[in-house]
């Protein structure tokens, strides 16, 4: 392990602690402690079911986004692959919000499944609106085909919300994306499909290190590209969709977290895999707390601080990788 | 064939459209009356609703797709990329933060402005100026590489867009439903005073415009052959830009940000009316005028008494659009 690799898991137990005694009361070390052992009182109230929740949802969703980011990458040979962008969150928010207003669909159950298939339509409609572009999925016809698919997307959702004033305000709080008083029920769902997707992407690290080089080397290295670039692409459609069931539609996590994780030096799979779910849970933690400080005693919207934070560097990404375009 | 006919039926069009909208509402009412009270004539009562309360919300629509169809066709001239548009470069998302700030800076603890609000399109102006300023140093480097710039722009306005979420929530705009409603382009809370912010930029822009069309032309040669024919090329460029973030800040200040008009509407008046500037740019305006009062009377028409954004619906008919140029752009490249 790189001493940057080392650097960030040693990170990741004082921004959990962190995130429990960070908010609008800011708690000891001590009480925190207490809290968990299962002392009695208001504060240790606080820190059980509001702080815990949140804490561990972030690092479920940030590391789940984090691999989904890899996975689109590492697929389409894109560097700005990345389910916010590419309108798969956007997909998934259209199912729950039709599925909710629409079929009438209730619980947590029908929700999560809601947004796993919208999930994986909006990926295959961005990719295959990609390939009619061209055989080569240049990358910046496929981040352009995203961005619009997701403006698109979005404003069915906007007009389904608006018709259905009912379920709005439940909705609208959805939709903005948050790690804050989520109902939980949905981990039992959400979790299994979620580490079984880890533990497949741990499995088949040589055969995504190949997946990175070109389809002629795949091929001769006996890789089925199509097959192998297709249950990757699935895969990192459901991780979306399990992410946005959990907490909503957040983007740029999963475009930054696999880029720091490179920066900390993994370079193969093998620990590019592990390293990006670990970035991606200490971005989201990170997060997380600069959600709750940024516009105190206002809560920040969880997207709005990863896009504030991620489009600076997507901006560097654009300026120093000539992406193919044109 | 003669132009002059194809103009003049869009004219009409856009005239019978208008006189559509106006007598669209909770009491509908029907075009020979709206006519009548347009003219003068006519019921007292027809008069007040279609003067105070029906026009107005047309003539903002009507104004604010054409400023915006306006902007995306100078933009798309000075940048020669197809793809161009305000939104896409994030210059409507600049506006709408520069609106945001202003609110936020110049309100009270009861939310009332301090300043008169008609400060409020120069704020839009400033923040989209901001954003287009961005975009274009961005893009100086990889001049002529389409894609890049379009990125960038999709980049800035993402940027833009959590600056603005994040400004609504600590802001004291009115409440986050109608905020919201706002920023997805809407007029329907439309009053004189809006419609006449837009039309004065339109009237504005409009001189400029008419000494610009000929220079605009050799614009599209490239920039060695336009320097070469006497163009003060990079002049025109800044010229047409600067009108370009003017039209659109005016249209997104009072509108909201109405998305694909200054996309579609270009491309649109082109495909009819070739791309001499002097037809495609008065083309250009009516039919984004046209484009936004369809969207609102669509939505309107279908969702009444739910006030549905118009820009909700001209974005489901600009984003296909938009995702066609794109894969027709990535087979000729290919």
């Amino acid at each position: 392990m790189t001493r940057p690799a080392l650097l960030l898991l040693a990170l990741l137990p004082l921004l959990a602690l962190a995130s429990l005694q960070l908010g609008l009361t800011i708690y000891g070390p001590g009480e925190v402690w207490a809290a968990l052992r299962g002392a009695e009182g208001q504060d240790a109230l606080i820190i059980r079911t509001l702080r815990l929740p949140r804490t561990v949802l972030a690092l479920l969703v940030g590391a789940a986004l984090g691999l989904c980011g890899l996975l689109m990458q590492s697929a389409t040979r894109n560097p700005i692959a990345e389910p916010g962008l590419l309108g798969v969150n956007a997909g998934a928010a259209l199912a729950v919000v039709l599925g909710v207003s629409l079929l009438g669909l209730d619980g947590i159950a029908a929700m999560t499944l809601m947004a796993a298939a919208g999930a994986v339509a909006a990926t295959v409609l961005v990719f295959g609106l990609a390939l009619a572009g061209g055989p080569n999925l240049p990358p910046a016809h496929l981040l352009l085909a995203g961005v619009t698919l997701s403006a698109l997307l979005w404003s069915g959702t906007q007009v389904v919300i608006l018709l259905d004033e009912a379920a709005m305000e439940e909705l609208l709080f959805w939709l903005s994306g948050a790690f804050a008083d989520r109902p939980l029920a949905a981990l039992p769902w959400a979790l299994p499909p979620m580490a079984a997707i880890a533990v497949l992407a741990l499995l088949a690290t040589r055969r995504l290190d190949v997946l990175r080089t070109d389809d002629g080397t795949a091929e001769a290295l006996g890789v089925p590209v199509r097959a192998s670039r297709l249950a990757a692409l699935v895969a990192a459609a459901l991780l979306a969709g399990c992410a946005v069931a959990l907490a909503g539609p957040i983007a740029f996590l999963g475009l930054v977290a696999p880029h720091l994780a490179q920066l900390a030096g993994a370079r193969d799979h093998r620990a590019l895999v592990p390293l990006t779910m670990l970035c991606g849970a200490v971005l989201a933690l990170v997060a997380d707390i600069a959600a709750r400080h940024l516009i105190a005693p206002s809560e920040a919207p969880i997207s709005a601080v990863t896009a504030l934070a991620g489009a600076p560097v997507l901006l560097a990404l654009l300026r120093r990788r000539r992406l193919g375009t044109a | 064939m003669s132009r002059a006919a194809p103009m003049a039926l869009l004219v009409a069009a856009l005239i019978a459209l208008a006189i559509a909208a106006v007598g669209l509402g909770s009491t509908p009412i029907p075009p020979e009356r709206v006519i009548a009270a347009l003219l003068g004539w006519g019921e007292r009562t027809d008069q007040i609703v279609v003067w105070n309360l029906r026009l107005p919300r047309v003539a903002l629509a009507a104004c604010a797709g054409a400023a915006l169809a306006l902007s995306g066709a100078l933009l798309q001239r000075t940048t020669r990329n197809p793809l161009a548009s305000p939104s896409i470069l994030g210059i409507t998302d600049g506006a709408a933060l520069g609106v945001l700030v202003f609110l936020f800076a110049f309100s009270d603890e009861a939310n009332l402005l301090q300043v008169p609000v008609v400060w409020q399109p120069l704020f839009a102006a400033g923040g989209a100026a901001l954003f287009a300023l961005a975009v274009t140093l961005l893009a100086g480097r990889d001049r002529g590489d389409p894609m890049r710039l379009i990125l960038y722009g999709v980049t800035l306005a993402a940027l833009a867009h959590a600056a603005v979420v994040l400004m609504m929530i600590v802001g004291p705009v009115y409440r986050s439903g109608q905020a919201l409603v706002w920023l997805a382009g809407a007029v329907h809370q439309a009053e004189w005073r809006d419609a006449a912010i837009v039309a004065a930029a339109l009237m504005a822009a409009l001189p400029l415009l008419v000494r610009l069309a000929g220079p605009l032309d050799q614009l599209r040669l490239d920039g060695a052959s336009a320097f070469a024919t006497g163009l003060p090329v990079e002049a025109v460029r800044a010229t047409a830009l600067v009108l370009s973030v003017a039209l659109a800040a005016a249209a997104v200040s009072v509108a909201g940000g109405i998305g694909f008009v200054g996309l579609v509407a270009p491309h649109a008046a082109r495909l009819l009316f070739g791309s001499a500037a002097a037809r495609e740019l008065p083309a250009a305006a009516l039919l984004g005028a046209g484009m936004v009062l369809g969207a609102d009377l669509l939505v309107r028409a279908a969702f009444q008494p739910i006030e549905v954004p118009a820009g909700a619906v001209t974005a489901l008919i600009g984003a296909p659009y938009f995702l066609f140029l794109l894969t027709r752009m990535g087979r000729l490249n290919a």
